[in-house]
């Protein structure tokens, strides 16, 4: 879990510094309780917290509550699931009225979590199965991220290609982006993977090149390459660059950065599309979920934060250059309709 | 008094390779007596006290303990015959991280009978019985490393004597030790005498000789060269067995000079130290000699800077001299060969071209770049005029004999020309042939600067000098030109006693 | 020579044709002018850091940062282009000067404090991973990032720096030779140069060999040291900066990988002609065995961890030749 959530994207900070300095409305009166009032207490139990991903995610949480007028707490155990075990414990002896888990380890969360629940506070999990039914899951959808950007490559390039494919086993989000793969591997009986490779060796992207290169040698008549995290297509790009082959092969991939977008710009960049999800906009709905939750209403189990494809043309046309350009011209990015009945205030609204 | 041997050996001999060490040793030890052991560095001492207490197997010849054939093949079956070795290095008999306890009782917590559970309350028994029987007053709680040096001695023999041995080999043992710290393991080995246990000890300290011992045997090349019982002990006698007296007067022709290189003005070389002056002239060789530890390399490492000295000052060549570090030195045209050239002089990975050129890299290269063809050149007619014995310049070190490594280590500052040539125990274990190429390459270039050696044997000396300068505690006590020398009152001015005490 | 002495002194370059040969038949396309850059330009990274390291290991240290030192030169040049928006000629500056700056503190710290050296570069190491994050708070650097002060950084890499990494000298087939490789080359030459022929090198491996002989031989120990610390450092930062040249951005990273593969370059080294010592050929040439190695396997399809494995196998094999066959380790 650790490393899973480091690799995967390094996103919107643009987003969610713009977001923050937003002002927002009154709040209106005719919000369900507890929100009638401001002052409602939430907890942020954190168990990873360095990296693009996590600051954006803070900010779409301090976004969504702010935009409810909710006091939060942010509890940080920065990697030590015993730790983060205890906060849960702290948070309950705050008095909080709602507790957002973020991240952990299952065998040590679980118990904690049910603590909290016994305790009558309302609990949501991102991205950790606390295995608890009356406790909704916020995730993003992984098999929808490889989906959408591979959806995309047998748009651009036919159902018939000769594919480079870079993969790691044994990461969570990767192995579940892996099943979408293989899926349409057998989907398309002309798609056929001619070269597989891909190392966590940091700087990932340096390494990943390395490999890429050789790869491109071996095989000068891949087409295709399935990049299915950010950090290997910026790999894969370099090598195609350096070997010049930047006209004759694509990359789709998932995630995205201001980086990247500045690599999928560049002119004759081979970076075709990525498919991403926005992590403020999942820091938002996990506060909708919790607050559905204390208003009496059901999320649902499953909170599914839905990705956002973003091609090359995208950017090109709509002339959009950092995350900031990203959420304002592409709508679809900067908010997700998930976890939104009528009285939820929407923080990215003008 | 005397009564029969506890211990006795005939004939020991033991080589290494080619390198005869012991010759033939025979050795008798006594119940309830103190006999001191001396010998030069190299003479044979610690070999024989390693073959006695097991680490090296005998070449040849016999040993008996309280009447009983005695022929250990490790430590461990010596310490259970009865034969108990404390040796030099302090920290080799204890266990620093431990409390004294554990330490005193140490040899009990391993081996076939010893309990499996450490019982802390059992230890503490064991160890205040230990330490009752030897007057020990020292802490048992407390941990080595917290201890003194003298205190860390009593527990390394305390932790001998828990064995109760029959033979009990001191090895240097107030080598590091201050006189009050002295006194206290004086009083002990006093102890022990009355308790009957048969002592050898090792030491070069004319002091601790004197106090202690009840018979002296001198060691010299291999051999016991002399065997002194009689009261009063005659120490000159036995410094003078230990030192030799082969000597080959005829083989020099002194050289007196008048042209000054270095003179030395009150030079203290420690606290406490009485200063000292002197003089080294053009051409002429000058040797220190005495016993270890009386300040001879202390000295050499001022005059070279490695060392400051705590007070006084030094003139080369009419200008004032004080080296702030070896670099300095060597600018000043001042070169040391430094005595232990394992230690201290052959670099491992260089081959004997590299290890001549180290010290005059920047007299040998342009821009920065090393002048190889130079290095060469200078490599080879080093190797020719000291006779050094390789194949070639690119010969690995370990590859030569302990005298051709020496000859290089001198052939390193011979390439290039001195002001003051110092050679600090230059002959250590080198055999007699290479000394004397060595002593004789020394003289023989000996014109446009002065030579100063310390050497501890006085054969070496003799051999070499114009002049010989005697040294004790840390300052010059005598001067001798090598003509005619009173070797009588040399020995005395080595032994550091009054003159002709014993005569 | 003996058999047993040729084995020593040819056997790891025998080994590195015969991977070569193999790879030739196993993998088409292997052999080529630009799978021979391939292999330099993956290689010129590392080999300059193990080019730096070798250094310190001349004069019997080690130095554990120079990983990390690499990736903060990185993220130095990074912000100092994106964020302080200067031109590339400062952004090398600094790099240069971080480098120089932690060499002479590694130095320090071990010369005069006497702290041994894998625990004061270790110590370094930790230091930096640090410190590179904390002008971002712990954010990668590209073009358009917002910082903590909510402000927008819209400097860029200029091209210049770019060039560093990603342009290409012309070398009988046009856009052959990149400049990273370039750079790995001059240097190589330079150190090995310099450690083989010139006094300063003479005396690093005197310090290495007895440093109490080559003190009584005159040479300044401690600045020998020091020195050689900052050669480290030096080379970390030139290796951060073609990283941060090829990756256009600044990453944050340890660079743990890194030191890996470049004290495994270093060691593999010691092998090479026998030579049983640290020196710079031998690790020239042990990058390029890994380099080889990995991009023979990579264009097979063998997966990350049989990469790692085998450059294990690799090192295990040079330090055995090293030390158990040469018989000249122990020192």
């Amino acid at each position: 879990m650790n490393i899973t959530r480091r690799l995967l994207g390094k996103v919107a900070l643009g987003l969610a510094g713009a977001t923050m300095l937003m002002q927002f409305p009154a709040l209106a009166a005719d919000k369900p309780a507890p929100f009638d009032k401001p002052g409602v207490k939430i907890a942020l139990v954190r168990y990873l917290s360095t990296g693009d991903f996590f600051q954006a995610y803070l900010s779409g949480v301090e976004a969504q509550s702010k935009a409810l007028g909710i006091d939060l707490r942010v509890l940080d155990s920065r990697q030590d699931a015993a730790l983060q075990s205890d906060m849960v414990d702290q948070a309950i002896a705050l008095g909080v009225q709602g507790i957002i888990i973020q991240h952990g380890l299952t065998e040590s969360m679980k118990d904690a979590a049910q603590r909290a629940v016994d305790a009558g506070i309302k609990v949501v999990a991102f991205d950790v199965n606390v295995e608890n039914p009356k406790i909704p899951q916020v995730e993003q959808s992984d098999r929808d991220l490889a989906r959408l950007a591979l959806e995309q490559a047998v748009k651009d390039n036919g159902d018939s290609w000769k594919a480079g494919y870079v993969y790691v086993a044994g990461i969570a989000p990767l192995d579940r982006r892996n099943e979408t793969w293989v899926d349409v591997k057998k989907k398309y009986a002309g798609i056929s993977e001619v070269a597989m490779f891909g190392t966590l060796d940091n700087p990932i992207a340096n390494s990943v090149a390395n490999q890429a290169r050789s790869v491109l040698s071996a095989h000068p008549d891949i087409k295709v390459m399935f990049a299915p995290y950010d950090e290997f297509a910026k790999g894969v790009k370099i090598a195609v660059d350096e070997a010049g082959l930047n006209k004759g092969i694509k990359i789709y991939s998932a995630d995205i950065s201001t980086s990247d977008i500045a690599a999928m710009r560049e002119p004759d960049s081979a970076w075709a599309a990525t498919a991403a999800t926005n992590p403020a906009v999942v820091g938002q709905v996990s506060v909708r979920a919790l607050a559905q939750l204390l208003a009496g209403e059901d999320p649902g189990h499953n909170v599914v934060v839905p990705p956002t494809l973003i091609t090359q043309k995208d950017l090109i046309d709509k002339d959009i250059k950092n995350m900031e350009d990203l959420s304002a011209k592409l709508p679809q990015f900067a908010h997700a309709d998930v976890a939104m009945p009528a009285w939820m205030p929407n923080p990215n609204a003008k | 008094m005397v009564g029969n041997a506890v211990f006795r050996a005939e004939g020991l001999r033991k080589s290494f390779g080619q390198n005869e060490v012991l010759g033939g040793v025979s050795l008798e030890l006594h119940a309830g007596e103190v006999t001191v052991l001396m010998g030069a560095n190299g003479a044979g001492k610690s070999t024989l006290v390693k073959i006695i207490s097991g680490v090296y197997e005998r070449g040849d010849g016999t040993m008996g303990l309280a009447g009983q054939a005695f022929a250990p093949n490790t430590p461990a079956e010596a310490i259970r015959a009865g034969v108990v070795t404390v040796h030099q290095n302090i920290n080799d008999g204890v266990v620093a991280d431990l409390d004294v306890a554990t330490n005193l009782t140490l040899d009990r917590l391993s081996g076939s009978g010893a309990p499996f559970l450490f019982n802390p309350a059992r230890v503490r028994r064991q160890a205040k019985a230990v330490a009752d029987r030897m007057g020990l007053a020292i802490d048992l709680k407390a941990r080595v490393s917290d201890l003194s040096l003298a205190d860390r001695q009593m527990v390394a023999i305390a932790r001998a004597l828990a064995h109760q041995p029959k033979v009990l080999i001191l090895d240097e043992p107030t080598s590091s030790l201050s006189s009050a710290e002295a006194d206290r393991l004086f009083a002990l080995i006093d102890r022990l005498r009355e308790q009957g246990v048969a002592i050898l000890y090792i030491s070069h300290r004319m002091s601790d000789i004197r106090r202690l011992a009840d018979r002296i045997v001198s060691m010299r090349d291999g051999i016991i060269s002399g065997v002194f019982d009689k009261k009063p002990l005659d120490y000159e006698g036995a410094v003078n067995a230990m030192l030799g007296r082969k000597i080959h007067l005829d083989q020099i022709v002194v050289r007196d000079s008048a042209d000054i290189v270095l003179k030395i003005d009150g030079l203290r070389i420690a606290q406490g130290a009485k200063p000292i002056s002197l003089t080294l002239g053009d051409g002429e060789v000058v040797a220190i000699t005495g016993l270890v530890g009386v300040g001879k390399t202390a000295l050499a490492e001022t005059l070279f800077g490695v060392r400051k000295p705590v007070a006084g000052t030094m003139v080369l060549n009419g200008k004032p001299y004080a080296p702030g570090s070896t670099g300095e030195a060597i600018a000043a045209g001042v070169f040391l060969v430094a005595k232990d050239r394992g230690e201290n002089g052959i670099v491992g990975g260089f081959n004997i071209q590299e290890n001549i050129s180290l010290p005059f890299h920047k007299r040998m290269s342009r821009f920065a770049v090393l002048r190889r063809r130079l290095e060469r050149i200078t490599a080879r007619q080093q190797i020719e005029e000291l006779g050094i014995v390789c194949r070639s310049e690119k010969d690995e070190m370990s590859a030569l004999s302990g005298g051709n490594q020496q000859k290089v280590m001198v052939a390193r500052w011979m390439a290039q020309d001195a002001g003051l040539f110092i050679l600090d125990e230059p002959f250590q274990g080198v055999d007699i042939s290479a000394r004397r190429d060595i002593a004789a390459k020394l003289r023989a270039s000996a014109n446009g600067r002065a030579t100063l050696l310390f050497v501890t044997e006085l054969d070496e000396a003799l051999e070499t000098a114009d002049r010989i300068l005697v040294m004790s505690e840390q300052t010059i006590v005598g001067e001798h030109r090598n003509a005619d020398v009173d070797l009588d009152r040399l020995l005395a001015e080595v032994a550091g006693g009054p003159l002709h005490s014993a005569a | 020579m003996t058999l047993r002495d040729h084995a020593i002194r040819y056997g790891f370059i025998v080994l590195l044709f015969g991977l070569v040969a193999y790879f030739a038949i196993a993998a088409d396309g292997f052999v080529s002018p630009q799978s021979a850059v391939f292999i330099f330009q993956s290689v010129a990274i590392t080999g300059v850091l193990a080019l730096g390291v070798t250094a310190t290991l001349v004069v019997g240290g080690f130095d554990l940062s120079i990983g990390s030192v690499a990736t903060s030169a990185m993220m130095a040049a990074a912000y100092v282009m994106v964020v302080l928006e200067q031109n590339a000629l400062v952004a090398v500056v600094v790099c240069l000067l971080i480098g120089a700056i932690v060499g002479l503190i590694n130095g320090w710290l071990i010369v005069y404090m006497r702290v041994p050296d894998l625990l004061a570069t270790l110590g370094m190491m930790f230091l930096l991973v640090g410190l590179q994050r904390i002008p971002t708070e712990g954010r990668s650097i590209a073009t358009g990032m917002t910082m903590p002060d909510g402000s927008v950084a819209n400097g860029k890499f200029s091209d210049a720096f770019l060039a560093l990494g990603r342009h290409r000298f012309d070398f009988f087939i046009p856009n052959l030779i990149p400049v990273s490789v370039v750079v790995l080359l001059v240097l190589a030459v330079l150190i090995w140069f310099f450690l083989e022929y010139t006094r300063f090198g003479r005396m690093m491996y005197a310090v290495g060999s007895n440093e109490r002989a080559a003190e009584l031989a005159g040479a300044p120990v401690k600045a020998y040291k020091i020195w050689a610390y900052v050669i480290s450092g030096v080379f970390a930062s030139i290796s951060g900066i073609l990283l941060a040249a090829r990756l256009g951005r600044g990453d944050i990273a340890s660079g743990n990988n890194l030191l890996l593969d470049a004290v495994a370059a270093a060691l593999i080294g010691y092998a090479v002609l026998g030579a049983a010592k640290p020196n710079a050929f031998g690790t020239a040439v042990g990058a390029l065995f890994v380099g080889i190695l990995l991009q023979g396997l990579t264009m097979m399809n063998a997966p990350y961890y049989t990469q790692d494995f085998v450059k294990g196998v690799v090192l295990v094999v040079a330090l055995v030749f090293t030390f158990a066959l040469s018989g000249r380790g122990r020192r």
